[in-house]
Order: structure tokens, then sequence, then C-alpha cells
């Protein structure tokens, strides 16, 4: 993808060319049925009107563009707080002999099992006595400590193509590795800090257990949650069916936003945390 | 000269504790205690509200064990994923190799294919289970349009076809695999796919008897993730069947969740069902980290 050179992978004729194509296009089709279906329901009954009506109007007391401030908030935070743990766990099992680095890396390696729904009961006992229960931290918490394995391994797969020489020729000069970390590998590991950003605020618009779990008001939902809470807010007229998918409409549009602002950093991202030795 | 290294190794150890402190806080504060959590109260009859527990041993693992519901939740997150390799596998695996060629709209096609990966998972159940209602939906209006009425069916609502319309969805979660294929298939050396050409391969031989084969560990990857992601799964059968009817289509995320939310609940039933799947997905991630060392 990096090259876009027009060339084919291999020689083929020109009738497996348009059977290629063929299916390509009938997969289109098929990929058209539920964006037809979605976008048909939205428009029912009052047409377009449905759409300034969802983002004009308040749902169980809250104006729609807030759910998309708190999802926002919390994937930038997630973000945030990811980067900054991973860069700096990633630096350490990459450039920095210290004893018992294997173990903790195979640790954290391990814990790339570790998947949500067995977390929400031990989380939700620690939050509620911690007084987080109902507050964003909670959510950016939890959504970073799902994706620190992935963040570790990509970042310490990052530092490992980079060259040791940088950090002796800076110890030599009087550096410490501190400011050896922040002067010199982390400028060179922007590319790899964006790409996990970039991941990171992907997964977190498109986490639903979390905050399903941990926010109970409606003002601190975020956009996933949201289309669970819309269903109860608008029942099932006709015309609130139509405003109902009308905002699940506006619910896709960061998510493809995103994507096509960032798709290089996204698929370059998810391809280098793979696990290799 | 030893001391001088000493001092180095010093160095360096205080350096690497340095720098994973903040993994090891956020580490040994939420899994460390979420796992010790999970386990104490696993051996215990205890409510949401922890104000009354009572020690029962391995009481609660022998109850999860005997209920069938938690096998079906179990077998159920296993179609999911299979569901998900397939799609991956067949329809990933072509939409890669076919983007590798000279195609008009090669950017939109990927774009295309891939969105739907990006979007909400909650937000495509949604529109999945509109699509399949009975009466209004399109799926069955498609049906009855070319006149096969007979297998308008109630797809979500009948336990026969519950979990496979809930598995429909993994057609369109391509993405990933789509990726993963896109980035290898460029390392597949050119000099091989031409010799296989001038011996006279043809398309099928070539895709079928030199790439696939040759794109074994990304197949493995694939396959591993996802089997490790359907115990991330939640919000697709959540609303779409809500692990109904009769729960059919119940997962190990909505079986927890619900164990959660039932009123006077025992939270023992829980840790334990929660340590059982946890040991599974460890045994996984195992297998993976093993095969991933065998290839290099």
């Amino acid at each position: 993808m990096k090259k876009e050179k027009a060339t084919d992978l291999f020689a083929i004729s020109r009738k497996n060319r348009s059977i290629m194509i063929i299916i390509l296009l009938l997969l289109t089709v098929l990929w058209s049925v539920p964006v037809y279906s979605l976008l048909k329901d939205s428009l029912k009954v009052n047409g377009f009107q449905n759409y300034i009506y969802v983002l004009t109007h308040q749902v169980n007391g809250v104006p729609f563009y807030k759910y998309f401030v708190n999802s926002a908030i919390n994937a930038v935070l997630a973000a945030v707080l990811l980067v900054f743990i991973c860069s700096f766990a990633g630096f350490a099992f990459s450039k920095i002999e210290f004893a018992g680095r294997k173990l903790i890396y195979n640790i954290v390696l391990m814990c790339l099992a570790i998947s949500g729904p067995i977390l929400i009961i031990p989380l939700f006992y620690i939050y509620k006595t911690a007084h987080l229960y109902n507050t964003h931290i909670a959510v950016i918490l939890s959504e970073c400590l799902i994706t620190i394995p992935f963040g570790v391994l990509m970042m310490k797969n990052f530092f490992d193509g980079l060259p040791i020489e940088l950090k002796e020729s800076s110890s030599v000069d009087g550096a410490t590795t501190i400011q050896c970390f922040f002067k010199i590998y982390f400028p060179l590991a922007k590319p790899a800090v964006i790409n996990l950003a970039v991941l990171q605020i992907m997964w977190s618009f498109q986490d639903f257990l979390f905050p399903l779990m941990f926010l109970t008001k409606d003002e601190a939902y975020t956009t996933t949650v949201a289309v669970n809470a819309f269903k109860g807010a608008y029942g099932m007229s006709p015309q609130n069916l139509g405003r109902y998918n009308a905002s699940l409409v506006l619910i896709s549009i960061p998510s493809i936003v995103i994507f096509i602002l960032a798709q290089k950093y996204i698929t370059n991202g998810i391809t280098s945390g793979a696990v290799k030795e | 000269m030893s001391k001088r290294k000493n001092a180095i190794s010093h160095r360096n150890n205080r350096d690497g504790y340095l720098f994973l402190l903040p993994l090891i806080v956020i580490f040994i504060g939420l899994l460390g205690y979420s796992f010790y959590f999970l386990i104490t109260n696993s051996l215990r009859d205890v409510t949401i509200t922890f104000r009354s527990s009572e020690f029962v041993g391995l009481n609660n693992y022998k109850t999860i064990i005997c209920d069938s519901k938690f096998w079906r939740s179990l077998l159920n997150t296993f179609i999911l994923s299979t569901a998900n390799i397939f799609c991956g596998l067949t329809f990933g695996f072509f939409v890669s190799l076919a983007l590798n060629f000279r195609i008009k709209g090669k950017r939109f096609f990927h774009a295309l294919y891939f969105i739907p990966s990006m979007l909400p998972i909650a937000l495509m159940a949604t529109v999945f289970a509109s699509m399949l209602e009975y009466k209004s939906g399109i799926v069955n209006q498609i049906l009855r349009g070319v006149g096969l009425d007979v297998l308008a069916q109630r797809w979500l609502a009948d336990p026969r076809y519950a979990i496979w319309a809930v598995c429909t969805i993994s057609i369109y979660l391509i993405g990933i695999p789509i990726m993963y294929y896109t980035a290898d298939l460029t390392t597949i050396s050119k000099s091989v796919l031409e010799a296989a050409t001038v011996d006279g391969a043809s398309f099928r031989h070539q895709v079928f008897l030199v790439i696939y084969p040759m794109l074994k560990n990304t197949h493995k990857t694939i396959i591993l993730s996802m089997l490790l992601g359907g115990f991330r799964e939640m919000e697709r059968v959540f609303l779409m069947t809500d692990g109904g009817p009769g729960g059919t289509t119940e997962i190990i995320g909505t079986y927890i969740y619900r164990a959660t939310r039932s009123a006077g609940s025992n939270i023992g039933l829980v840790c334990a069902a929660s340590i059982i799947v946890l040991v599974i997905a460890f045994i996984i991630s195992f297998v993976q980290m093993k095969l991933m060392k065998e290839n290099g």
C-alpha cells in the first residue's frame, strides 16, 4: 500500500480480471443493503426534517452534540494516557537492560488475552470504592487498560527498529536516560505514537461495554451507549423511528471521518502490532 | 572494572523500572487487584453490594461447570469467532488479493470494505436488527419482493436461526484481515509468482497453491487474534437479540453482563465464570506466542 505503483501481483488474463471486478461489485451491492436500509429509515415520515429535529432537540434532557463531546473527550484522554504509558514501557523493554525485563514483558504479552467482560465486576468494585463510578475517568482508565498490552508490543517493535547506538553515544555525552528518551527516541517515534493514538481514538469511539457499565447518567453517555438509550427515549411510532435512525446516521459520521483522515495510520498501526520475537 | 559494570547494571535497573513505573502502577492497581478480586470472590457467596459474604470453596466453579447456559454461551462465542475467521479468510483474502491488481476505483473499494470494521459495532448491530425485522425489515421485503415468501423468517426471534442471523454481521467485518493480508501480500517475492506463471500455473493454481500457502503466518495471526476477539464481543448480541430467544444466542460477554445485573445474584458465580474464561483465553494466547516464536 505504501508505494502506489500500478503493477499487478502477477500476470492475469483479461477474463480473470473481469471476474474479480464483478465479484467486487457484487460485494459492493451487498454492502449497500444496510446503508440503503438505514438511510431509507432515517428519512421516514418527515424526510430530512428528522436530522434537523435530532440536532436541535434534547433527548432525555441532553442535547445531541453532548454525546459527541463526551466520546471525543474520552477518546483523546485515553489516547494520551495510552501513549504516555506505552512509549515509556516500549522504550524500557527495547533499549534498557534491566533485571526481569523478559519476564515482565512476557507477562504484559499474556495480558493480550484479557477481555472487557471478565473485568467489569472487579473494575466496577474498584471504581465504586474509589468514587470514580459514573465519571469519565472510569471509562478512560478501562479503555486504556485493555489496549496497553497491544500498545506496549507495538511501541517495543518500533523502538527495536531504532539503533541502540543513539543511546550509547548520548550517555557518553553525559545525558541521562530520561533526557536521551525525550530528546532523541521519542521524537523519532512520532510515527508510531500517531498510529497508536489514532487506533485508541478509534477503539474508544467503538467501545460500548465500559460506558454502558460505568456510566448511568445521560449527560455522561458516549455516542455508542446513546444508541441504546435513544431506543427507549424515542419509542416506536413511525415518526420517532425516523428520528431514531437519523440519529444513528449522525453517530456513524465521526468514525467515518476519523477513518478517512487517518486511514494510513490505522493500517500501519494494526499491522505493526503483530507479535514477533 | 567489575565495580563499574555493577554501577551500570544498577543504573539500568533503576532506569528500567522508572520507565515502567506508569505501566506497573496501572497494572497492579487495576489488573492485579482485579485478578485478586476475581480469585478470592470466586470462592465466596457474595451479592453485588458486597455486604454479606460466605466462603463456599469451589462450589461456584462446580455450579458454573454444571450450568448448561455457560457452555452454551461459550459455544456461541466460538461460533461468532468462527464466523469472523471464516469471512476473514475467504472474503477478506479475496478482497485484498483483488486490490493488489490494477483495478479502477481501488481506493474506493478499499475504504468501502474497511469502514464497517471502523464503525461502532453497536451501530451495525442496531441497523442489522432492523434489517432482519420480520414485518418491515429489508431482508424479508427483498425475499417477498422476489416471490420467496416462504423464506421470510423471524430471523432474530426463531431459536433455529437467531445465532446465524447474528453471525451475518461477520461478513461485513473483514477490515482487519484485509489489513493483514494487504501488508503481507506486498512481502511475497514477485520472482516466485513470475516463475509459477512461466511454468504455466493458471490463476486458480497461482492463488490456491502458491499465494494462499505462502500467507500461512498471516492466516494464523488472523485466526488467533479473532479467537481472542470473540471474548470481547458483547454489543452485537446485546443489541440484536439480547441473548434470546430462550438464551440461544447468549455469548460470554452478555452472560457475564446479565449475571452482574440480575438482582440478588451471586457475584461469586460470575467471578468463577470469569476465571474460567480467563484461563481459556490465556491458553489461546500462550499458543499464539509459541507459534509466533516458532515462525521467527
